[in-house]
């Protein structure tokens, strides 16, 4: 682990100044593609585990149809004044592809619909983006990856028990729909009490104090539900220090550091909400189509429910997992 | 150096140079009004064990804050306290990981606090950046470098010695809390007692009075910047070891929160009056009205709103007070 943080940095100082080196040499090369096509691929934050898979997958299934990528991160966590001026600044750049997600669907869509009407091709990705004429949508179903996992819960508890939802942030498409599918499996169970729903926003800390507070109001919590990994593993840690890490808790994405703490016990189950398949399965749909072949409208990833019978897959570091194909998701094109 | 009446000042410097104890009674009084309501409306609020959960709470914000008090008093500003913690808490955790040595990361924090906070007073002092300005480029260099660092990585699992700076009890009371006891005590003295804590009141009340006077100002300020560098990285500890990971987003948040403990503490965003023991009670009164929001069942849609109300009151009762005072 020491020396795969050491491997870790070591391999990002020399992936930058491969990244600096290639962008000067793109800078110089005056036709933008002398070297395969550019993509641009849109990520909402440096700060979560999920989008740092994302990026490893459209990474490398660039790399081996032989595109460059142009990553866009903004500095601060799901900004949207930043996303919007990237997004803006791609506009002028006109990559030959651009993979987008969105971090707010509603403000962002005319200026997505601008950039396909100005010929730049887009593949919708992680979450959706409204309606408009994109190449293709890759995600999965937030919708029913919160009612697998609440209902995975619930079984866990027989039926019947108190529980508080974690949500991630009001208003973002993720947390919404992951929201709604927590709501539909709660309607199915009616000796589930819902004692409480509060927002976390996919975060640690605010897991961790949500979680203390909920604590001092109830004295009887059997389940936790949160809409992320993070906001899983603060709530956690809150309910091990008040001698309370009998609580089962479940949670959607399976970061590595999460998936251990199903193997450990910490978390009963995640739903996979897996950034890295996303990312390998939306580069190559958007390159086969750029390059003239007909490609399916729609590739939905089902996410399986880590536990700890089947968790080792998920403990792979992205960096030496292999890209699954499109066509293993999609039965004919 | 013996503390001199300074003729340069206004009549009204005496009051101003000690943290008005009505400010003081004030926030006291507010703290108490919230306490009284709940403990009526909710019977789960004055049990001890969510008492030790608020001032557990309270605790960490009031650590980032504490070290920016003593800046914003001498008439400067401390916008890279939240990306200051957000680096020595990624660059600790990464030594405890790599050493196992509890003491490595509590050496690193410290002195990546220390030394960001040098690099503030330097640019401040030597190079005459304006403190907003300077702090807030330091603000995106430490987040640059975390995020570099950590390359979307998170660092997680330390060994218990090291939880215990955040989860641990001593005497039945979390460890955070005597952390904060005991930076509020020392920020106390310091600020009220020695020589040097009555330099830094007089400096941000009237610089050019305190430069007359012949208090090495200069020094002072990286001084004064270098301790809130080190109390950003005294709260990265508390915060690692209490959440057991540490991720590039960690700090990000705390900035406004501490900015405003400080404001509700009392102290003037305009130097030269105000104190720490203010800021402890505006970083219990903060984390008091989430709290009592929890208790009381009011939906989080809510709580931005609630939270500003409540101190856009404090604020004007603050105003009353000192005006009746006046008369």
């Amino acid at each position: 682990m020491t020396i795969r943080t050491a491997q870790n940095t070591v391999k990002n100082a020399g992936r930058s100044l491969a990244a600096i080196g290639a962008a000067v040499c793109w800078l110089a090369a005056s036709p933008a593609f002398a070297d395969g096509e550019v993509i641009a691929a849109f990520t909402k934050n440096q700060v979560d585990p999920h989008f740092e898979g994302v990026r490893a997958g459209v990474e490398q299934v660039a790399k081996k149809m032989g595109a460059t990528v142009r990553q866009y991160v903004p500095t601060k966590p799901n900004n949207i004044t930043e996303g919007m001026s990237q997004l803006e600044d791609v506009g002028v750049t006109k990559p030959n592809l651009v993979l987008f997600m969105p971090i707010d669907p509603k403000a962002q869509l005319p200026t997505i619909k601008r950039l396909i009407e100005a010929g730049t091709p887009v593949v919708n990705y992680n979450d959706k983006a409204g309606d408009a004429p994109y190449l293709a949508f890759v995600g999965e179903d937030d919708y029913k990856l919160g009612y697998d996992i609440a209902k995975t819960l619930f079984d866990h508890l027989g039926g019947k028990g108190n529980v508080v939802i974690l949500e991630g942030i009001k208003g973002s498409n993720t947390g919404d729909e992951r929201k709604r599918g927590f709501d539909a499996a709660l309607k199915e169970y009616p000796n589930i009490k819902l004692l409480a729903s509060q927002p976390a926003n996919f975060q640690r800390l605010l897991g961790l104090q949500v979680m203390e507070n909920l604590i001092q109001q109830f004295s009887t919590i059997d389940g936790v539900i949160a809409a992320a990994d993070a906001s899983a593993l603060g709530a956690a840690e809150a309910l091990k220090s008040a001698g309370r890490g009998n609580v089962a808790v479940v949670s959607i994405n399976g970061v590595p550091e999460a998936v251990e703490a199903v193997k450990n016990g910490g978390l009963l189950a995640i739903a996979e909400f897996n950034g890295f398949k996303i990312g390998c399965v939306a580069t190559e749909i958007g390159l086969k189509a750029i390059r003239g072949e007909t490609v399916p409208k729609q590739v939905v990833i089902p996410g399986a429910i880590i536990t700890k019978a089947n968790h080792a897959e998920w403990l792979v570091p992205y960096q030496r997992r292999t890209c699954p194909t499109a066509a293993s998701y999609v039965a004919k094109w | 150096m013996t503390t001199m009446v300074n003729p340069a000042l206004p009549s009204r410097s005496a009051q101003q140079l000690a943290p008005g104890t009505l400010a003081i009674l004030v926030r006291l009084g507010l703290i108490a009004a919230i306490a009284v309501m709940l403990a009526v409306v909710s019977p789960g609020f004055v049990a001890a064990d969510n008492l030790l959960n608020i001032l557990r709470q309270a605790s960490l914000l009031f650590l980032v804050a504490s070290g920016l008090t003593l800046v914003i008093i001498g008439g400067g500003l401390d916008l890279s306290v939240g990306a200051n913690l957000t680096l020595c808490a990624c660059l600790s955790a990464a030594a405890i990981k790599s050493t196992g040595q509890p003491v490595a990361g509590v050496v690193v924090a410290l002195g990546c606090g220390a030394l960001v906070g040098l690099t503030n007073g330097v640019l401040i002092n030597r190079l005459k950046i304006p403190a907003f300005l300077a702090t807030f480029g330091m603000l995106w260099v430490a987040q640059g470098i975390a995020y570099w660092f950590m390359a979307g990585q998170v660092v997680y699992g330390f060994p218990p010695a090291f939880r215990f700076f955040g989860g641990g009890f001593w005497l039945g009371i979390p460890v955070p809390i005597w952390v904060m006891s005991m930076v509020g005590a020392c920020g106390l003295v310091f600020m009220s007692r020695t020589t040097m804590g009555r330099e830094v009141y007089l400096m941000g009340a009237n610089e050019a009075a305190a430069v007359l006077s012949g208090i090495p100002v200069g020094r002072r300020r990286v001084l004064l910047y270098v301790v809130s560098g080190l109390m950003a990285g005294l709260a990265a500890l508390i915060y690692v070891a209490r959440l057991n990971a540490a991720e590039p987003g960690i700090g990000e948040p705390l900035l406004l929160p501490a900015i405003a403990a400080v404001l509700v503490g009392g102290t003037s965003l305009f130097g030269g009056s105000g104190g720490v023991f203010g800021t402890l009670l505006g970083a219990i009164i903060l984390t008091l009205i989430v709290n009592a929001l929890n208790l009381l069942n009011v939906s989080a849609t809510w709580h931005p709103f609630v939270t500003g109300a409540i101190v856009l009151v404090a604020m004007l009762a603050d105003a009353a007070v000192n005006r009746g005072a006046r008369k």
